[in-house]
């Protein structure tokens, strides 16, 4: 029942948030946006000022009366300033790089003010994970990095982003929760194993190796044996009288390496493109080309880091299409 | 997320300042090792900061929570459980917190506790010392909070100074409205600050000698201000304090069962009959007097004094007392009448207690006196007598008399001949007792300083003066200052100029008044600044449920409760509003030229025939929608459009002349569009 309410109330309030602050590249901060609180320090302050108002009735001390007061001034005007803190600051979102499933996704934030104001103690986190901090003082723009734990293969959209302050006295808090629109590519958990197959293939000197019997190329002709099969008789030439061949194909074997989707039989998706994934990586670092079959794709075999980004990427899209 | 947080440290800096600021004034009234232990925990936590120590340990955690138990037991045990015993208890718990302070939590326990502990600094002194050093108090902690929530990286104190001060002025404001307009509430369970403070001023007994060590102090006994224009001379000012009428041969004391007021039973007997023990003529005089504390609860006042408020007790001498003892404080308003008769009729019971002498003793005196007694005719002659015998013979006004012995009264009259007013008030009194003339001593203050920049009147210790009244059959008591026959200056021109060569005047005071008085500037300066303490008094001090009342009665008429809320709420609204301008600096609306301003006018008018422009929709644009919607605009808009455009988008800006011209063309342009405007106009309503 509750659990129900929380995520009724849970929806309710996204949908609230998603019309009050739009996913946009980029948000400056204003009255509309910004929420403030009291922390619990302010809390403990407001209660202290009471005590010093209760004493000053007590006692009738005037100037406790005063002071009682002056706390209560202090705790608007500290509303006003954490407020001021945040207000107009500008976020803008700049390319996320592609990270590993459970690794720390990284985002990147650029902050930006206007050259009047200066924006101190910033708290920036998006939900339940841990905070990045910035000031913006002595520069006009700073950038952030900010992170988000990559928890699931595939195109990760960034949560929305807290930005939070409690600067200058720390006894409320203003913060909003923006979306900056932000992406990045999640590739599979890498699983390592034992890559004993394709150590071999990083010596050998030529290009290619010839293994006979294969069906693919035209090699030659050799001569009939008895008991071959007819199919492969080359009855061109047997007819311009030039006896009894046989037309020969080979398969070319070459060192450059495939990884197959078939590679893994037995695992289930998630594990197969874990394991091609470590794959990817132990293979790039060794500089040999190398393609990949996929499920209705294939990827040539080549090397550098452009190869290795590409094929990470179509393990982390995999399955998305 | 708060278990890695780190307190900055500068923060930390700030707040051992704050801490070390807010204990100072308490440690004067302190016991000097709870100071020590404050001096040792601030000690600790700069070696923690610098690395040197460790954060205290699990049993050392508990082994000061109990050593605290055992100081507030022992504590009440010894003090009672009054204001300075939880000042020091409050001061413990709070410096032990400082060491341990780690989390941003316990930052703010320590800052809230320095709040706590300024006020505490309030309940024992409002003066403008005070409220200025608490005032910086403040800010100090106020920096302790900034720097608390700044990253060390940009933390820098000047900075963090600059902001706290920026903060406590736009505080200010708010806090002045508040401090008016905010309803007071007289207090419910009124408990009266008990300290262990030294009571001071005159007390209810008098030794010889009591009244000198007075004199040897400058400090304040209470300010008078008179209504109106009225200014008594200076040997008119006796004012009155208590009737010492005890005497046992050493010491005079106020006889323990007239101290009636605080009996509700004896209060309504004299009450009964007190108009009728008085007679009085002539105009009173008004006046207020603010009283410094003296931990007792007696007052002074003009005779014969009668409370305004009626707020205060009169006891059957007719002397004046606060209920419970003044250690704040004190003002309140009297109506003198300087011209009076009490006692005409004199009660036997009181009779007897003013003639009392002891049983034996100062024989010399005794004979003295009925010898004198039979030389004149009527009492009233006895008393002028024994007043030419002081100012005939060599007396001496000194603060430093001769030690006195057994029959002390004889040994002054006849032997050492020296002595302070209070000598003089004692065998005075007792003379006229061994001859049958009910007398009694009067102790109180003599004299005034002028305060020249306000119109008041400061009353220092060194004025405490006794002298004594006389009861004669037909008169009633009689005011009789035998100092004043020794040392006319005395009550004429004040103490200061009858001392002005006794070293033991004012003494104790290194920089006193009469010292000063001799160097121009630095007397001006000392009167100036008590004239400003004054104010500070008249303004802030007594500001309080009555005050307020009155000022709204004045300024609104009848107060009401909406009244009030109405003029707290708009006020507050309205300083709220213009702090907050000034703190969130609003980004500037961008100008528009006469030439833009112009442009949305014609906007406006095309609006009118149904083709508004919408939101960021570009002057292109929207020539481009009104030429389609409307093509029989269409050259006219044009032309308007691309000007305008033109115009608007070069890349040197237009000066004021050429704006104008500008505009000009504009406008022609727009008129010969306007003459399209009617017919279409027409055409939409047939439409």
């Amino acid at each position: 029942m509750t659990a129900s309410l929380r995520v009724a109330l849970n929806d309710n309030y996204q949908r609230w948030i998603a019309k009050k602050i739009p996913p946009r590249d980029s948000v400056t901060l204003n009255r509309k946006n910004i929420f403030i609180i009291p922390t619990r320090n302010g809390l403990l302050f407001l209660f202290c000022a009471g005590l010093v108002f209760i004493a000053a009735i007590n006692y009738a001390v005037s100037l406790a009366f005063a002071l009682a007061f002056m706390m209560v001034s202090v705790f608007i005007l500290s509303i006003l300033h954490c407020f001021n803190n945040l207000n107009q600051l500008s976020l803008a979102s700049r390319t996320a790089g592609d990270v590993f499933c459970g690794e720390e996704a990284t985002f990147r934030v650029q902050l930006s003010r206007s050259p009047s104001r200066s924006h101190e103690s910033l708290e920036l986190n998006f939900l339940g994970e841990r905070a990045s901090y910035s000031d913006l003082a002595a520069n006009d723009t700073e950038e952030v990095e900010v992170f988000a734990a990559a928890n699931r293969r595939g195109e990760f959209r960034a949560p929305r982003m807290r930005v939070l302050t409690r600067f200058p006295l720390g006894l409320c808090r203003a913060w909003s929760v923006v979306d900056l629109n932000q992406h990045c590519l999640v590739y599979p958990r890498p699983v390592p194993f034992a890559l004993t197959q394709f150590d071999s293939g990083a010596s050998g000197g030529s290009d290619s190796a010839i293994s006979h019997e294969g069906s693919e190329d035209f090699y030659g002709l050799r001569d009939y044996v008895p008991g071959d099969s007819l199919r492969q008789v080359a009855w061109k030439n047997l007819a311009r009288g030039q006896g009894m061949h046989l037309k020969q194909f080979v398969d070319y074997v070459d060192n450059k390496i495939w990884l197959d989707w078939d590679m893994f039989y037995g695992f289930d998706v998630e594990g197969r493109l874990s394991r091609l994934c470590y794959c990817v990586i132990q293979l790039s670092k060794t500089g040999n080309d190398f393609g990949m079959r996929l499920p209705g794709a294939e990827y040539a075999p080549s090397s550098g880091p452009e190869h290795r980004k590409k094929l990470l990427r179509a393990l982390a899209r995999f399955g998305a299409q | 997320m708060e278990l890695s947080y780190q307190i900055p440290r500068p923060a930390l800096l700030w707040i051992l300042a704050a801490v070390v600021l807010v204990i100072l004034p308490q440690s004067i009234r302190m016991p000097m090792w709870i100071s020590g232990i404050a001096l040792l925990c601030v000690a600790w936590r700069l070696l923690i900061y610098s690395g040197h120590l460790d954060y205290p340990g699990r049993m050392m955690r508990v082994a000061v929570v109990l050593f605290t138990l055992l100081v507030s037991l022992s504590q009440i045990r010894t003090i009672g459980i009054g204001l300075d015993s939880a000042a020091s208890l409050l001061t413990l718990g709070f410096v032990f917190k400082l060491i341990e302070m780690r989390q941003r939590r316990d930052i703010y326990v320590v800052i809230s506790l320095c709040f706590v502990m300024s006020m505490v600094a309030f309940l024992y002194s409002q003066s403008v010392v005070t409220t200025a050093y608490i005032s910086l108090v403040v800010a100090v902690t106020l920096g302790a909070m900034i720097a608390a929530n700044r990253t060390a990286r940009i933390a820098d104190s000047a900075n963090t100074a600059g902001l706290a001060i920026k903060i406590a002025l736009q505080a200010l404001p708010l806090t002045i409205v508040l401090f008016i307009v905010f309803p007071r509430i007289a207090p419910l369970w009124a408990v009266p600050v008990q300290s262990g403070v030294n009571s001071t001023g005159v007390t209810d007994e008098m030794s010889p000698g009591d009244i000198s060590q007075l004199g040897r102090s400058a400090e304040l006994a209470f300010r008078v201000q008179f209504d109106g224009a009225e200014s008594l001379p200076h040997e008119e000012l006796y004012w009155r304090g208590l009737v010492l009428d005890d005497f046992d041969g050493l010491t005079w004391r106020r006889t323990r069962s007239s101290s009636s007021y605080s009996v509700a039973s004896a209060l309504a007997d004299f009450r009964i009959s007190y108009e009728d023990r008085m007679r009085t003529s002539g105009e009173p005089i008004s006046y207020n007097v603010i009283m410094e504390p003296t931990q007792q609860p007696w007052l002074f006042g003009l005779h014969l004094a009668e409370d305004v408020e009626d707020e205060l007790f009169r006891s059957r001498n007719f002397e004046l007392f606060n209920n419970g003892l003044i250690s704040q404080r004190l003002s309140y308003d009297l109506r003198s009448h300087l011209q009076n008769q009490t006692d005409i009729l004199l009660l036997d019971s009181m009779r007897n207690r003013s003639l009392r002498l002891p049983e034996e003793g100062n024989a010399r005196s005794l004979t003295f006196a009925r010898e004198l007694r039979t030389a004149v005719d009527t009492d009233r002659d006895f008393a002028n007598a024994l007043l030419g015998h002081f100012r005939q013979n060599e007396f001496f006004y000194t603060l430093n008399p001769p030690l006195l012995g057994e029959n002390r009264i004889d040994e002054f009259l006849f032997d050492t001949m020296a002595g302070f007013c209070e000598h003089y008030a004692s065998s005075f009194t007792f003379l006229l007792r061994a001859v049958g003339i009910p007398a009694r001593v009067v102790v109180g203050y003599q004299g005034a300083e002028q305060n020249p920049y306000e119109n008041y009147l400061m009353v220092y210790q060194y004025n405490a003066h006794a002298w004594t009244e006389a009861w004669f059959e037909g008169e009633g008591w009689v005011r009789f200052d035998p100092t004043g026959a020794v040392s006319p200056t005395r009550i004429e021109q004040g103490v200061q100029e009858a001392l002005r060569d006794d070293p033991a005047f004012m003494e104790d005071d290194l920089f006193a008044a009469s010292r000063l008085g001799s160097i121009g500037w630095l007397n001006s300066m000392r009167l100036r600044l008590d004239a400003i303490e004054y104010e500070w008094n008249q303004l802030v001090v007594n500001y309080n449920e009555d005050v307020q009342f009155e000022l709204f009665e004045r300024l609104f008429g009848e107060v009401t409760e909406e009244k009030v809320i109405l003029l707290m709420s708009s006020l507050a609204a309205i300083v709220l509003i213009a702090i907050g301008f000034t703190v969130i600096n609003i980004e500037p609306r961008r100008q528009r030229t006469p030439l833009a301003r112009f442009y949305l006018t014609v906007c406006r008018e095309l609006a009118k025939i149904g083709l508004r422009r919408g939101r960021g929709e570009g002057p292109i644009a929207y020539r481009d929608r009104v030429c389609r919607e409307r093509p029989e605009l269409a050259e006219a808009m044009a032309e308007l459009t691309e000007h305008y455009v033109r115009l608007n988008y070069k890349e040197k800006a237009l000066d004021e002349a050429e704006q104008k011209a500008e505009l000009k063309t504009l406008m022609e342009m727009y008129k010969r569009l306007k003459a399209k405007l009617p017919a279409l106009a027409g055409f939409r309503g047939s439409a």
